[in-house]
């Protein structure tokens, strides 16, 4: 145990696990099934009725396996359900009140992976003055982290009476998110199969001149480009060239692994001709309204009322159920409409 | 108290608003975990007065570590962190044939604490030599910090499972030191980042180097007299002259062994020239720093 290889068994059985349990129950029913139809012709009447009653349990059982059970086994399972997540968020329309929603948005995310267990880490945060954040990294660490986190992807829009307002005028503002996947080990300098280091520019980003021992003002920003995709990430929140390497070299692999993902789905989709539309980043995915007190899923085409149960976090898990469900039912029409 | 806006504003005319912004939230994050129980305003007034962030915050990661970091002795520059990775990576001693190195001026103790704490455990015994006490507790006390041994009897070559380092007070102009302080030649590996700035220079620093770091970690000439200012003789090499000496004469360099001196970045020619005439290593390389500046002389037989 404990070795690479056995750590990578252990997550391919634990991802095939539902499937053999269902196998075993299916032919485990099936047996019982059989065995009480002998019992059905029995001489005894009370043996004959007790036989009766439980050949109707069985076959429902199985029935509703048929319906049920089976049509989510036959989704391939998710790949990514060991992957932790980056999520970046940046403020959009609405200026400062944009920011402040943005810093209770991240406090909801960071009270949802208390919730889950998992552990949170800004690897980088851009505040204003006034207590608001105008844009931010965050690594979510834990078992399903994306996969639950994914469905947070897109604009989210909060309308409220900004508490700067004045005259009492209800604003619309934005925030963006995106959701990326997180490999493991991520911020050392080696080539894998996500890019290989002459694929990447490494750039300090100020001047210092002289430098040495004549300078010691921190100038610690680093950028880094991925010179195929042009992908570039900036990092400068921490106070040193090699941490600040660190974590770029941890977003670049995230967004390269996303990247990858999303390559992986569109060319699935395109062998099976299928046009179910996939997740678009600009799309408008939920409304925070103050004033209703309500949060509106346009995915879900659902209403929660209560807001401040969304931002603690417990009904936000509700919403992220159903969008794991929805993601769920979505995967099946697909399959189905392949066969 | 002043507003947490106001501070921010004042430190942004000082600073420029980018730097501002990143400082600030420096030493906030500071100031949440400080056990002084030192306060932010207190810690942007300090700021504002000139001191250097590093010695305001009281650290400063250099690799994967994170030393302590105490005035007068000079804060660990990125520039060395660069090189010292580098070399970690060039150098990669075997537990099989342990190494041993001497680091020369050796300060906070950066240089040899991230090899040690980079290199496989049971690869390498260093040993830093700094003339002030100051550097030398702080190195220790750094030592202690990242979980890296300070042995109390002198190893040379002989192995253990871990890595050590050992940090001694000690001046090396004064050529007996290598004896005096019973280190045990040769060395495998031999570092250092002298003083190097020139007496010009040092009237032109920012005064956040100039008012608060030692001068002795400084000045490269240290002895220099005003009136020789403007001679040939005001170059900050006076030590790459000391330490190339004592490579040849007392021959505390093993075979294969290689030097790695920091340099200011005009000064790579002449280093080069003093290595190779006066330390009799023939083979020169000249590495760059991040910001495409000379930074490092590398010297081997
Ligand atoms: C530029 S600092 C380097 C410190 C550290 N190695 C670093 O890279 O951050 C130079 C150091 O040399 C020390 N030093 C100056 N003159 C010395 C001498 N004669 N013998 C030993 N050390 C000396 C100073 O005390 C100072 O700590």
């Amino acid at each position: 145990m404990g070795s690479p290889e056995s750590k990578h068994l252990m997550k391919q059985l634990s991802e095939t696990e539902p499937l053999w349990n269902a196998w075993q129950e299916w032919t485990k029913t099936n047996e019982l099934l059989r065995e009480t139809e002998t019992l059905l012709n029995d001489p005894d009447p009370s043996m004959r009725s007790m036989a009766s009653e439980e050949h109707a349990d069985l076959q429902s059982q199985i029935s509703d396996m048929v319906v049920n059970k089976f049509p989510s086994l036959v989704v391939p399972p998710s790949k990514t359900t060991h992957l932790s997540a980056i999520m970046e968020l940046k403020a959009g329309v609405g200026g400062s009140e944009s920011a402040l929603f943005l810093s209770e948005l991240l406090r909801m995310y960071i009270r949802l992976a208390t919730l889950y267990r998992w552990k949170t880490n800004t690897i980088a945060s851009n505040q204003t003055e006034n207590g608001g954040i105008k844009d931010a990294i965050v690594e979510f660490v834990g078992e399903r982290a994306y996969d639950t986190l994914r469905f947070e992807s897109g604009v989210h829009r909060v309308q409220r009476v900004p508490a700067t307002e004045a005259n009492g005028r209800v604003h619309t503002s934005t925030v963006a998110a995106v959701v990326l996947p997180m490999p493991e080990d991520t911020g050392s300098e080696t080539s894998d199969d996500l890019f290989t280091m002459d694929e990447i520019r490494i750039e300090v980003m100020r001047a210092r001149g002289a430098g040495g021992q004549h300078v010691n003002k921190t100038e610690s920003a680093v950028r880094l480009t991925h010179i195929p995709s042009g992908i570039t990430v900036s990092m400068q929140d921490e106070r040193s060239q090699h941490q600040n390497r660190r974590r770029a070299f941890q977003v670049l692999r995230a967004r390269l692994m996303d990247r990858k993902l999303s390559q992986e789905v569109v060319e699935r989709r395109d062998v099976r001709r299928n046009l179910v539309r996939s997740a678009d980043r600009s799309e408008k995915i939920r409304t925070y309204n103050y004033a209703q007190d309500r949060v509106t899923d346009h995915r879900l085409g659902l209403s929660v009322k209560n807001l401040e149960s969304i931002l603690e976090g417990d009904s936000l898990q509700d919403l992220l159920d159903a969008l794991a469900k929805k993601h769920q039912d979505d995967l099946l029409q697909e399959e189905l409409e392949m066969t | 108290m002043p507003r947490i806006s106001h501070l921010l504003s004042s430190l942004s005319s000082a600073l420029g608003p980018a730097s501002a912004r990143l400082e600030f939230k420096w030493m906030k994050q500071a100031a949440e975990q400080s056990d002084k129980g030192t306060s932010l305003v207190e810690m942007v007034e300090r700021r504002l007065c000139g001191e250097p962030l590093q010695y305001i915050i009281g650290t400063q990661p250099f690799g994967s570590l994170e030393l302590l970091v105490r005035p007068p002795t000079l804060i660990p520059r990125p520039e060395t962190e660069d090189w010292t990775l580098r070399l970690a990576e060039l150098v990669d001693p075997s537990p099989d044939r342990p190494i041993s190195l001497l680091d020369m001026c050796t300060g906070s103790g950066c240089i040899p604490l991230l090899l040690c704490h980079t290199w496989r455990p049971g690869s390498v015994n260093a040993y830093g030599v700094d003339i002030s006490a100051d550097a030398i507790k702080l190195a220790r006390d750094n030592a202690e910090r990242c979980g890296i041994h300070v042995p109390t009897v002198t190893y040379g070559h002989s192995s253990s499972s871990f890595n050590t380092f050992k940090p001694l007070l000690g001046n090396i102009r004064d050529a007996s030191f290598i004896h005096s302080l019973k280190l045990k030649p040769p060395f495998n590996v031999i570092t250092s980042n002298p003083p190097y700035i020139t007496r010009r220079e040092f009237k032109d620093l920012p005064p956040s180097v100039r008012d608060y770091e030692d001068h002795r970690a400084l000045l490269g000439d240290p002895d220099i007299s005003e009136d020789e200012l403007s001679s040939h003789l005001d170059k900050g090499l006076t030590f790459y002259r000391i330490i190339a000496r004592l490579i040849a004469n007392q021959g505390i360099l093993a075979d294969d062994g290689i030097v790695a001196l920091e340099i200011g970045s005009t000064q790579a020619n002449d280093v080069g020239r003093i290595m190779q005439r006066e330390g009799r290593l023939n083979r020169i390389d000249v590495w760059k720093d991040p910001w495409d500046k000379d930074r490092v002389v590398l010297a081997r037989r």
